[in-house]
């Protein structure tokens, strides 16, 4: 039971950075990132590459991670978004970053071939080795703690920068009307290239604690994006704390059903029903999501 | 010999994608409805076959089958198979009902899946309409009693009657007529009333309701028609691969078929044609590949990346595709001049 708990936090912790993450996406440019899993598992490869070269913890090469996904993401945005920022329409803009998501996983399957000859280590299916901290007398896995304290402290800054610095005022002026904040003087590309920077950074943090749970391959980063747009969706789209809430609701729900399925006898490969099933309920009941509910602010999915 | 089998399999693989083209270009390129579940529609077809053809061949033959469905269904089919190389009429009436079963079934879904369309914004709709997707595929693969989960499902040879060459040109010849009539019935929607009207809800939704189009009647039609194409090829993919397997049913293959609408350029009926022969060509060049040049990682990987690349490639230079839009010709051209000029003399 305690493993399951365990299990539900730290699921949770991740999918709170990758869905804050994927919202930022969602609010400054309007892409529905399904390259947001790579981004995934770009912090998982790295994460791998420097553990093993360096011969430290996996936790050490967060940095590591946080800078390689941050950049290839900002990269992207500057060679593909930017060009398209005013010309796609929604749904070109979600096919776009299909294909990013297919050149990053299959460039990512060709590292981890390369990656296996060089570096003489397991590339997929493998686990990272945790271990376990003594907090008077009781003893947590390290995954628990390290995860939980990453996404506090990542997402914290997040919003400190968001709502206490000069960039967070331009950042958040960009994504209720660029074309205004242009006029004053914004310089939205650099801001929404940062949003892009940051959301990659976010995700490849949570790559780096995946493995110490689950096994990963590069095809993994695909059964995290259906649950992290579903904590998106849930949360309400439009609302950063509204994913945070989703996040916890969608993790914490996942891995109870699934228990909860699994003692009565249903297998647990059912699991990721729990959040398909909510993106649709949720989309087609109460598009708001739950920040609707709760303070009536959010966006309505919905035609006007 | 070789070179025969190659042909005979491209065509059939060519049709079976344009019959897939075709159904998207209808939903996606004309009404702009972004149907990302259309492997699930894809998939009705293909599981119609997997769970019915050695069921159905079985109780008309009177055979009995024992076991579980999972560990046995190859067997069985083979078995089948054996027993329709003796009575062709066994086996076009299991591809006759396979197809009777699963077009209906699948237009009932579409019908369903078109009502997301009336309140969800384009992006969110393709999220919907990919869960939808993932969650057919969830079930089948984990409910083994209906297609053996991941064992996946024999299916029989309902051209066992016919030797090796003829089977497969018969293959071709079936496939090839169902690709052309409904390639053929695209093209003539497309050109007709109700395909002005598909692009008039796609460029303004609401000026079209304005001048009185019953918008949830029309998605919910093209849908219907849509998901019915694509089921028909799910059927004949299931045959002409001669299993069924859930995993093969991922979000991956309805990029494909959005690839090929795109490149091909979308609101153009001859698009699809194109699209489909693009994808075809490039992913038999790096088959080509593979197999003659010797390179350190599995290519397969490798050919993604440049499907990915183009259509990155055709989005940001040539977002119209291959084969732009064009207003069509609804009354011949040199009619209208013709009727203009005889206008204009009796005025005179």
């Amino acid at each position: 039971m305690i493993e399951v708990v365990v299990g539900a936090l730290v699921y949770s912790n991740l999918l709170a950075m990758l869905s804050v993450g994927l919202n930022l996406i969602l609010l400054t440019c309007k892409v529905s990132n399904f390259a947001h899993g790579d981004f995934v598992m770009v912090g998982v490869y790295t994460a791998l590459t420097v553990s093993t070269i360096l011969g430290v913890t996996p936790y050490a090469c967060l940095p590591f991670a946080l800078i390689a996904g941050g950049v290839i993401s900002f990269a992207l945005y500057r060679v593909v978004f930017e060009p398209l920022r005013t010309r796609a329409n929604l749904v070109m803009l979600m096919v776009v970053s299909m294909a990013l998501d297919i050149i990053l996983r299959y460039s990512l399957h060709i590292y981890a071939d390369l990656a296996q000859a060089w570096l003489k280590v397991h590339t997929r299916l493998f686990l990272f080795d945790d271990f376990l901290i003594e907090f008077s007398g009781v003893k947590i896995p390290g995954v628990l703690v390290f995860s939980s304290l990453t996404s506090v402290i990542l997402l914290v800054s997040l919003y400190l920068l968001l709502f206490k610095t000069r960039l967070g005022t331009a950042m958040r002026a960009s994504i209720e009307n660029p074309e205004l904040a242009e006029a004053l003087g914004v310089n939205v590309k650099m801001v929404f290239g940062l949003s892009w920077f940051l959301s990659g950074a976010l995700a490849a943090a949570a790559g780096v604690f995946l493995p110490f749970r689950a096994m990963v391959s590069p095809d993994t980063g695909w059964s995290m994006l259906l649950p992290t747009f579903a904590s998106v969706i849930v949360g309400g789209v439009g609302s950063l704390s509204g994913s945070l809430i989703g996040a916890y609701t969608i993790g914490v729900a996942e891995v109870f059903l699934t228990y909860v399925l699994a003692s009565l006898g249903v297998s647990t490969a059912y699991r990721p029903l729990v959040s398909f099933s909510a993106i649709i309920t949720v989309l087609l009941v109460s598009p708001k999501g739950l920040s609707g509910f709760l303070n009536g602010k959010g966006w309505k999915p919905w035609k006007s | 010999m070789e070179v025969l089998t190659f042909v005979l399999s491209l065509g059939t693989l060519y049709s079976i994608y344009v019959i897939l083209a075709a159904s998207m270009e209808l939903e996606y390129g004309e009404l702009g409805l972004p149907n990302f579940a259309k492997v699930a529609f894809f998939a009705v077809g293909a599981f119609t076959v997997g769970a019915l053809s050695v069921r159905l061949c079985a109780t008309l033959t009177g055979v009995a089958l024992e076991g579980e469905f999972k560990l046995r269904s190859y067997y069985y089919a083979t078995l089948l198979s054996a027993r329709i190389s003796s009575n062709p009429l066994l086996g076009l009436t299991v591809f006759l009902v396979t197809l009777i079963v699963a077009v209906p079934l699948s237009m009932l879904l579409g019908i369903l899946a078109s009502y997301p369309a009336l309140r969800l914004r384009e992006d969110y709709l393709a999220t919907t309409l990919i869960a939808f997707s993932e969650i057919l595929r969830v079930i089948t693969r984990n409910y083994e009693p209906l297609l053996g989960g991941t064992f996946g499902a024999g299916v029989v040879d309902f051209l066992a009657w016919l030797r090796s060459p003829w089977r497969e040109l018969t293959m071709l010849v079936l496939c090839s007529s169902l690709a052309a009539g409904i390639w053929f019935i695209q093209y003539k929607l497309s050109t007709s009333p109700f395909g002005r009207a598909l692009r008039a809800i796609r460029d303004d939704e609401l000026a079209s309701v304005a001048y009185g189009k019953d918008v949830a009647k029309i998605r919910a039609w093209t849908m219907a028609i849509g998901s019915g194409m694509a089921s028909v090829a799910g059927v004949l993919y299931a045959f002409y691969i001669g299993s069924v397997n859930p995993d093969d049913f991922t979000v991956a293959r309805t990029f494909l078929v959005v690839l090929m609408v795109t490149v091909g350029g979308r609101g153009n009926p001859y698009g699809s044609l194109v699209g489909a022969a693009t994808y075809l060509l490039l992913d038999r060049v790096m088959l080509f590949i593979k197999h003659n040049i010797p390179l350190p990682f599995d290519v397969n990987y490798f050919s993604y990346i440049i499907l990915g690349i183009l259509i990155l490639v055709i989005i940001v230079r040539k977002p119209e595709g291959l084969i732009p839009e064009r207003p069509p010709l609804t009354v011949k051209l040199n009619k209208i001049s013709e009727s203009n000029i005889i206008q204009h003399n009796t005025e005179k």
